[in-house]
This record gives C-alpha cells, sequence and structure tokens, in this order.
C-alpha cells in the first residue's frame, strides 16, 4: 500500500499575513466605524471638551475665563430653580412613563388582535412619534387654547387654562409627550407580542385560563425585555424633555413648567452662564446615566427571574 | 451568498477602505467650503458677500435698506437670515463663542439681555463706530443704549414707545370720545368697555416678552416721575424694586386683572391671540409696544381703526410719563474678517434719509430727524412727553441678562394667583443683584 502524501499548499508567509482577518472585527462592525468616527467627532469629541467649561466661569461669548474649582456644582445645590426644576422633571417623568407605557400596551394589545383594520391603525397611532416634537407642541397650543368652545375645551365642554394655569400645565405638557410617544411605547410592545409563542396560549386555553389569566401569567411575564426598554427609554426621554416644554410654555407660566433640561438653556444662552450651565447638564448626564443603569440592572435581573 | 456578518476582512483591506471613505469625505468637505471673504466676480469686479443674522421685527425694514445699499454700492451683497428673538440668541451667543459670528448681527439696546450691546462689547466683539458722522446726533439720553466708555457700537434707528394700542371703532361704540388722561379715567374707560361687552385689554402673558409690558407702561409715572435719577440709585445699591414705585406699578397691573380688565386666562393667551382679539375688535386695547403696530395692522380688516395712546400711571396728567426705548438695533463683529465693509454698511445706515425709512418700517420715532422725517400718526400723541417726560425701557439700564426673565416669570404667577407682590419684588431684587 503505497501512502500517498496530499500536497499541502503552503501559501507564502507574506499572503499569510496580509489575509489574517481583523481580530473581532466582522464587516458589520467595519462599515459602522465611520459613523462611529463621525460620531466621536460630533459628539462624543465636544461632549468632553465641554466638561472643562463646567469648572469655569465663561459667558459663553469672548475669551474672558477663569477656572473656578467647584464652584458652580455648590452653587447647584442652592439654587431655588434648579431644584424645582428637578421637581418638575420628576413628576414629568413618572407621569410619561406610567401613562405612555400604559397607554402603549393598551395600544399594542389592541392592535395585535385580529382586527380587519390593525394595520391602519398601526400606521395611525404611530404617526405622531415621526412628527419633529416641536411641531406638536405648536399643533397642541392651539388644542390647549383657554377658549371654552373650541379645542380640547370645546371638545370636552371645559373650561380649563391648560398651559396657563400652573398647577395643570406640567400635566398638559405630560399629555402631549404621551400623546405623542404612545405610539412608539406600542410598537416595541407589539414587537414582544409577535415573540408570543402561539402555542403556550393553546396550552392555557385548554388548561382553561380566560383572557385575563392568560395575559396575566403568559403575555406579561414574556413582555418582559419589551417593558425593559420602552421604560428605560421614556424614563431617559423624561428626564431629557426639552422641546415640548420649551416651545409650549418656556417654562412657564412663572417656573411651573421648568425642567432641568430648560433650565440649562435658559443659564446659556439666556443668563449668559455657560461655565453655569455646562455644570447642570454634566449633573444631568450623569443623574440620566445612574438612574438608566440603575433600572436597567433591576428590570433585567427581573427577566431573569421569569 | 457570502454571509456579510461572519465574512471576514483583512487589515489592509480594512485600511484601503478607510483610506479611500477618509480621500472622498476630504474632497467632498473642500467642494462645499462655504465662498466667504472677497472673490473676483465674472466682470472682473470685487464681489463681496456680507452676513446678516436679525430679528424678525428687523426684516421689513431690512430687506428695504439692503436692496437700497446694492443699487448704492455695487459688488457687495448682503445675505440676510431671521428668526424669532429666542432661536437668534441661541445660535448667534453659540456662533459669537465659537468664533464664526456673522459680519452684521442683531444687537439689543443697553444691557439688560444677553445679546446687548453692553453683554457683547464686554467680550471685546463688537467694531467701534464712533468714527462715523451719525453717532455725533445720538441724543443725550441715549447715549447709555448705544455707548460703552463713550465708544458708539451699535445702530439703531430710532425709539419705539409703549402704551395701548387700541380700536378707534370699539371705544366709539362704547362711547368713548377720547383716551384717558389719567389712571381714574383710564379705569372708567375699562369700565365702560366692560359694561359694553368688550375685552377691555387684551393680555397674551403666555408669551413671556408680552407679561413686562404693562409694568413697563406704568412704572415711568410711579417710579421716574418722582426720581428720575432712580436707575442710577439702584446701580449704588440706595434704591430697590420692593421699597420704590415698582410695588404700586404691580398693584396697579393687578387692579386691572382683579377688576376683570383682561380676558378670560391670560396665561394662557399668546401675543398672536392678543394681536388678533384687538384687530377683529373683539378686545378694545392692548398694551404693547410701538414696533408691534405693524403686526395689528396687519391683522385688522381696517388698519386705520387702529391707534396708540400713552397709558397714564398717575392721577395728575401732569406727572404721566412714558417709557421710550431704542429700538433694537444691529453691530458690526470687530472679529469677522469684513469689518470694514459691515461698518460702511452701518455708515449707510446713519444717513438721515435711512434712519428715517427704517423708523417708518416699524413705526418708530426717528433717532435723528429733519424736514423729512415723518413719525406714524398712531405715535404722535407720544410726542410732547419724548422731551422731558420719557425715559428708556427699564432693562436697558439692568445690569445683567437675570432681571428681565425673572420679571416675566413673577408677572406670570401673580396673574395665576400663585405668589404676592412682595414675593415677586424681592425675587426681582435678588435678580439684580447677581
Amino acid at each position: 500500500m503505497t501512502l500517498t502524501t496530499l500536497p499541502v499548499e503552503t501559501p507564502p508567509a507574506a499572503r499569510t499575513r496580509r489575509a489574517r482577518p481583523l481580530a473581532g472585527l466582522s464587516p458589520s462592525w467595519l462599515f459602522a466605524v465611520p459613523a462611529l468616527l463621525v460620531y466621536a467627532a460630533v459628539v462624543l469629541y465636544p461632549s468632553v471638551v465641554g466638561v472643562v467649561y463646567a469648572f469655569t466661569d465663561w459667558s459663553g461669548v469672548g475669551e474672558d475665563m477663569s477656572f473656578v474649582g467647584l464652584s458652580n456644582f455648590q452653587a447647584i445645590l442652592g439654587d431655588e430653580q434648579v431644584m424645582g426644576s428637578l421637581g418638575n422633571t420628576l413628576l414629568l417623568t413618572m407621569a410619561i412613563l406610567v401613562v405612555q407605557n400604559g397607554v402603549g400596551l393598551l395600544l399594542a394589545l389592541g392592535v395585535h388582535a385580529r382586527l380587519k383594520s390593525r394595520a391602519l391603525l398601526r400606521v395611525v397611532f404611530f404617526a405622531p412619534v415621526v412628527v419633529s416634537p416641536v411641531m406638536v407642541a405648536f399643533l397642541w397650543k392651539y388644542v390647549y387654547t383657554p377658549d371654552s368652545s373650541t379645542g380640547l375645551n370645546g371638545l370636552l365642554g371645559l373650561e380649563v387654562d391648560w398651559l396657563g394655569d400652573p398647577s395643570v400645565a406640567l400635566w398638559s405638557i405630560a399629555g402631549m409627550v404621551v400623546w405623542q410617544y404612545a405610539g412608539y411605547s406600542m410598537v416595541i410592545f407589539l414587537a414582544g407580542l409577535e415573540g408570543v409563542p402561539k402555542e403556550l396560549h393553546e396550552a392555557a386555553m385548554i388548561d382553561g385560563a380566560g383572557t385575563l389569566q392568560r395575559f396575566r401569567y403568559v403575555t406579561w411575564p414574556l413582555l418582559a425585555p419589551a417593558l425593559t426598554i420602552n421604560l428605560m427609554l421614556s424614563t431617559i426621554g423624561g428626564l431629557k424633555l426639552f422641546d415640548q416644554v420649551f416651545a409650549a410654555t418656556n417654562g412657564g407660566p412663572g417656573y411651573a413648567t421648568e425642567t432641568l433640561s430648560t433650565v440649562l438653556y435658559k443659564q446659556a444662552f439666556v443668563f449668559g452662564k455657560f461655565g453655569y450651565s455646562t455644570a447642570i447638564a454634566l449633573v444631568l448626564a450623569l443623574f440620566v446615566a445612574a438612574v438608566s443603569l440603575i433600572q436597567i440592572s433591576y428590570l433585567r435581573s427581573r427577566e431573569v427571574a421569569q | 451568498m457570502t454571509d456579510l456578518r461572519h465574512a471576514k476582512m483583512s487589515r489592509a483591506q480594512f485600511f484601503r477602505m478607510m483610506g479611500g471613505l477618509a480621500a472622498a469625505a476630504a474632497a467632498a468637505g473642500c467642494s462645499t467650503k462655504p465662498q466667504t471673504g472677497a472673490t473676483t466676480g465674472a466682470s472682473g469686479a470685487t464681489a463681496l458677500d456680507l452676513k446678516f443674522v436679525g430679528v424678525a421685527d428687523q426684516k421689513t425694514p431690512m430687506d428695504e435698506l439692503v436692496a437700497a445699499y446694492r443699487q448704492a454700492r455695487a459688488g457687495v451683497t448682503i445675505t440676510t437670515s431671521y428668526a424669532p428673538t429666542d432661536q437668534v440668541q441661541t445660535s448667534l451667543r453659540t456662533q459669537l463663542g465659537a468664533g464664526n459670528a456673522p459680519d452684521l448681527h442683531v444687537v439689543y439696546p443697553g444691557s439688560g439681555s444677553a445679546m446687548s450691546m453692553t453683554q457683547i462689547a464686554g467680550a471685546g466683539l463688537l467694531a467701534d463706530l464712533s468714527a462715523q458722522a451719525w453717532t455725533d446726533s445720538i441724543p443725550t439720553g441715549f447715549k447709555p443704549a448705544f455707548q460703552v466708555d463713550g465708544k458708539t457700537l451699535m445702530y439703531s434707528a430710532g425709539s419705539s414707545v409703549i402704551g395701548a394700542i387700541y380700536n378707534k371703532k370699539v371705544f366709539q361704540e362704547a362711547g368713548i370720545d377720547a383716551p384717558p388722561t389719567t389712571w381714574t379715567e383710564f379705569l372708567d374707560v375699562c369700565e365702560k368697555l366692560k359694561k359694553a361687552g368688550k375685552v377691555p385689554i387684551a393680555l397674551g402673558a403666555q408669551t413671556p416678552w408680552v407679561t413686562q409690558l404693562i409694568t413697563y407702561a406704568l412704572v415711568p409715572s410711579t417710579v421716574y416721575a418722582k426720581d428720575p435719577t432712580f436707575d442710577d440709585k439702584q446701580a449704588a445699591g440706595q434704591a430697590s424694586f420692593a421699597q420704590s414705585g415698582w410695588r404700586d406699578a404691580m398693584e396697579m397691573y393687578l387692579e386691572l386683572h382683579k377688576r376683570g380688565y383682561f380676558n378670560d386666562k391670560p396665561n394662557g393667551t399668546t401675543f398672536e391671540q392678543q394681536t388678533s382679539m384687538v384687530a377683529t375688535g373683539k378686545a378694545a386695547m392692548a398694551i404693547q409696544v410701538s414696533a408691534v403696530l405693524p403686526s395689528f395692522r396687519d391683522a385688522a380688516t381696517s388698519p386705520d381703526d387702529l391707534s396708540m395712546f400713552p397709558v397714564p400711571g398717575a392721577d395728575d396728567a401732569a406727572s404721566v410719563w412714558i417709557p421710550a426705548g431704542v429700538v433694537v438695533g444691529l453691530g458690526a463683529n470687530a472679529k469677522g474678517r469684513n469689518a470694514e465693509e459691515a461698518k460702511a454698511f452701518i455708515d449707510f445706515l446713519g444717513r438721515q434719509e435711512n434712519i428715517n425709512r427704517w423708523a417708518k418700517a416699524i413705526a418708530a420715532i426717528p433717532l435723528t430727524q429733519d424736514a423729512s422725517s415723518a413719525v406714524d400718526p398712531a405715535v404722535e400723541s407720544f410726542l410732547p412727553f419724548t422731551k422731558d417726560r420719557a425715559v428708556p425701557f427699564m432693562d436697558q439700564r439692568w445690569p445683567n441678562a437675570e432681571v428681565q426673565p425673572t420679571h416675566f416669570a413673577v408677572v406670570q404667577d401673580l396673574l395665576a394667583g400663585k405668589s404676592k407682590i412682595d414675593e415677586a419684588l424681592k425675587k426681582m431684587d435678588e435678580a439684580y443683584a447677581k
């Protein structure tokens, strides 16, 4: 028996080196590199450089600036406007978080059912998401007109000063945000609902479970990942809320609808305190990051448990 | 078919691809580089494009005068853009901070806002216009609005007044023959209008800057008529909002509210709604700055029905003073590469005929006047006051940009019944001291 050895083709050393794949990076990653570079140049780099201003008294124009250490951060603690706006921001975030996701879930369950017009309804409910928040705010200024014969008042037969009454204005803004983004939550919940296996529902039905019980014991636990994403996105969106407030009330009446974002904007561009504004922005960014991390770690552990 | 997610790319392939992208980006960057500065046109003449960023109120006069400048100075074009005050403030301050501000831009007189002459001049960003002939004729009372340390740093075509824009037809229908000249008469007029089923005063307090106008209309009579040096004393720490006629003005403001002379829910009403109410005759008057008179006329079916009268802030007609402030102007970017050409345009604006044209377009009183100067008939009733019973708008002497927004906010709180006058004035004093 002749043992024949197949010739092994040994490529030249240089060729081997050139053909070696870039460790750990597949083309799908590499294609993202240009976008990441632009993101780094336009967002990351200015953000990191901007942090320096938080320790200065720069007015935003000119070259006069001196380092003031941590005094901007100390001033935040004693600033009534910042503290007041923090309260407003948290209230708004809570309201948006609960109502937007509640409405989004109901809409998702509705359009997930076998309705004839469900495709059209999905588009209708999602449509406000694609409109600019500023446009939505201007539109809702008309809806919220204090005139009792038109707008929401005319529709509901009320005489509420939706944006002019300090005790109502914050909730009016929450209302317009929910109207705009409930469709966004709906889409994420809908994706979650599509992933619930039919077999589980069938098994539960055979076991005699009713609609509510199937939702409670089958659908709801399996929606946990969608809920995690929705809660996190609405929390981040709520804490950063600016456009709608700025366009609808500019923080008023008085200071009733000031959020952290509108306060830091005013400090920079109205009061000419760019350094102080950057300090508030930095605190806000860290606060949002901390809340999001805590939230995601809790919700993820809940997903695992289920 | 290759699965792209799992296909591998060699390091050399990757770097070649990135090199290509970088080259393409560089080429695209070069091709879209904005053309600035002097260029040579097809005719061989030097072509120059100046950039101007202004507020919406400046559009009408600037469009007219930019067209005139094009005729007067061939080869120079001026590209203009306008936006509401908030947006302009944001974008311009960013550009000023980044060192790429336009050649010419809006500047607010005095010192009380983030885009005011004093605040921007403090950073050395406004070109000195003192050598221009028109600056010699700036009335003494207006100099603080134009100048810092004797240097003129902004241009403005004149002054506007704050008073009541009223619908003459509505007044006649309510049996009111002449505008009031004392505070008591003013209250009587409001009462008659209310009884005639009209809203006496339209107030669009949801638009922040509108909130300040009633106090501004009253304070000249309650503060400055009694003490013309109030601003100096306040700057020296010898006077305050809380311990002055500002308290009286706030009380008068709220008295109008308590008597039901404003439209329902003023905090939920915008400037546009206020304009429409007066223009359509639903409301009889609005306390406003004369610069917005053209907007009211545009909204009215018969613009001639609209006129203005000074708001009488005192019970003795001789003690009534009025607010007359320098209107929003423009300055030349001292750090811009076309600073000299930008200054030349301002010099052109400073010619008497151009001051007249600008003033006419916004119903202002021209900064300086000659035989051809015309004053809008609606503001003629203010002219007797302008010599010795007028004071600049209050914010033009405030030391920082925080007092004015604080004033807006406290007025909204007062109208909402959420605050007391003591608290409001205390907040304003605290903002003044910052």
